[in-house]
């Protein structure tokens, strides 16, 4: 941001943190230590935080950390979560890599661009799950999987807001 | 990666081509891992115990905090209408004292005919309680942790109940907590019968908190608003005559229930061990329903 160097009260001692290169992972695993909450959910409607922190940082900046990253925090995620384990693995690395391809093919991109992309992937991710789902014997319908989504979609954009918060405070801005 | 080519830097193109292989290689070996966790269940026991180690107590330290101030806040509602509530308690208790009356008769009745019958009463101890301290928040599976592990005795297959009903049934263990798969889990299937009649029914979850009751035999849909479903322990997982869930509305030749033990409100749960020895060791052998 160059207008944080414009501005005209400069701090001294006021730099990055110093595990500035670490906070993105950090909080994408205290996203999916949310699965930790005492919170009992009987229908299963709360977003996939981890997920939601990943693709908000990943939509953020290019380089919140090596794209290789995405394996060990999704395996981080599905020990927690209690997903089949591999499932986050595999699916967060995609996630990074169709997300470096976007970032070829796009000329410009705003915040709708964001929400739709992180749409998009949000509900790739939660037909995935149902698709896994069902080969591990639970054949519920897909629309049961609906309320879920639409939450999570809706709560992008605070995932999104919280991302961006952290990153200038890792960045000492 | 963010663009083409990073610029005339060698260095930079290898890097980047190699953080490209390395994310390839991250997603096949995700697939990998995941095709082995949907066949073999069991394979990955250990490592998720050793998560479950490091949520459970975390969890459970929470779900203190929350149940307290949850308290706080039921304990005002219920100050607030105390009056119309001392009157319903009132009726109540009158009706369940004769109820209790009649129970004890028949209790007594029971067990004359069971002596008459030399019947010996199989009894199981509790192997562990604890506290349902979390659940699976986003996938379409319905599972809880449960605030007691390995280190009590738990292991995997063994049935969950709470003073209300069934709960579920242990799927991994930790050391310190381990993970019930709910009897509202799609993959859950209780054998169960009618209380009010005693016809046989199969009690499997919906995944939204409820559970769809079928009666075994094709006819008339034997289920009224109300029915109360209990275990039959048939296959000797699940012990019998425990409740399991109680009819809300019809569906078909179906009934939609609602489980009787709501994981959200059960303080204490307990372990008990498997009805059968038999029937767990065959279930470890060929579980499929685990993920």
């Amino acid at each position: 941001m160059v207008r944080a160097a414009l501005s005209p009260q400069k701090r001294f001692g006021h730099g990055p943190s110093r595990y500035a290169l670490f906070v993105p992972a950090m909080t994408v695993v205290a996203a999916s230590l949310l699965a930790a909450l005492p919170i009992i959910s009987t229908s299963g409607w709360f977003p996939d935080f981890g997920y939601l922190v990943l693709i908000s940082w990943r939509l953020l900046r290019a380089d919140p950390w090596p794209a290789w990253w995405a394996a060990p925090l999704g395996l981080v995620n599905d020990l927690f979560t209690g997903y089949p384990v591999g499932f986050s693995i595999a699916l967060w690395s995609a996630t990074m890599l169709v997300l470096d391809l976007i970032d070829r093919r796009t000329m410009w991109r705003d915040y709708w661009i964001e929400w739709m992309v992180a749409t998009v992937l949000i509900a790739l991710d939660e037909w995935l799950q149902w698709r896994v789902a069902r080969l591990s014997g639970a054949d519920i319908p897909f629309t049961m999987m609906l309320p879920q989504l639409l939450i999570s979609i809706c709560a992008f954009p605070l995932s999104a807001w919280v991302v961006s918060r952290v990153d200038r405070w890792r960045l000492g801005r | 990666m963010a663009t083409a080519r990073p610029g005339w830097s060698r260095r930079a193109q290898y890097g980047l081509f190699f953080s490209f292989l390395a994310v390839i290689a991250g997603i096949i070996v995700g697939l990998v891992l995941l095709v082995v966790s949907l066949v073999a269940p069991d394979e990955f026991g250990r490592l998720r115990g050793a998560a479950l180690d490091v949520t459970g107590p975390v969890a459970s330290a929470l779900h203190e905090v929350t149940e307290t101030a949850h308290g706080l806040v039921t304990g005002a509602d219920d100050y607030w209408d105390a009056v119309s509530q001392n009157g319903e308690l009132k009726r109540e208790r009158k009706a369940m004292l004769r109820r209790m009356v009649e129970a004890k008769a028949i209790y007594q009745e029971n067990l004359q005919l069971k002596a008459a019958l030399q019947l010996r009463q199989q009894t199981h101890d509790a192997i562990a309680a604890g506290r349902i301290v979390g659940s699976s928040f986003n996938s379409p599976r319905r599972f809880a942790i449960f605030s007691a592990g390995g280190r009590d005795g738990v292991r995997v297959g063994m049935p969950v109940r709470s003073p209300d009903g069934l709960v579920g049934r242990i799927i991994d263990v930790g050391e310190l907590a381990s993970r019930i798969l709910l009897v509202s889990d799609r993959t859950s299937i209780v054998p169960a019968r009618l209380l009010r009649n005693g016809i046989p029914v199969i009690a499997q979850g919906n995944g939204d908190g409820t559970v769809e009751v079928r009666p075994l035999e094709v006819g008339r849909n034997p289920f009224r608003p109300g029915d109360l479903i209990i275990s039959s322990g048939t296959g000797g997982l699940y012990p019998p005559l425990v409740p399991v869930a109680r009819v809300a509305r019809l569906k078909g030749d179906e009934a939609i229930a609602i489980p009787l033990a709501d994981p959200a409100t059960t303080s204490f749960a307990i372990v008990e061990p498997p009805f059968e020895p038999t029937a767990m060791a065959a279930e470890g052998q060929s579980s499929t329903t685990a993920p």
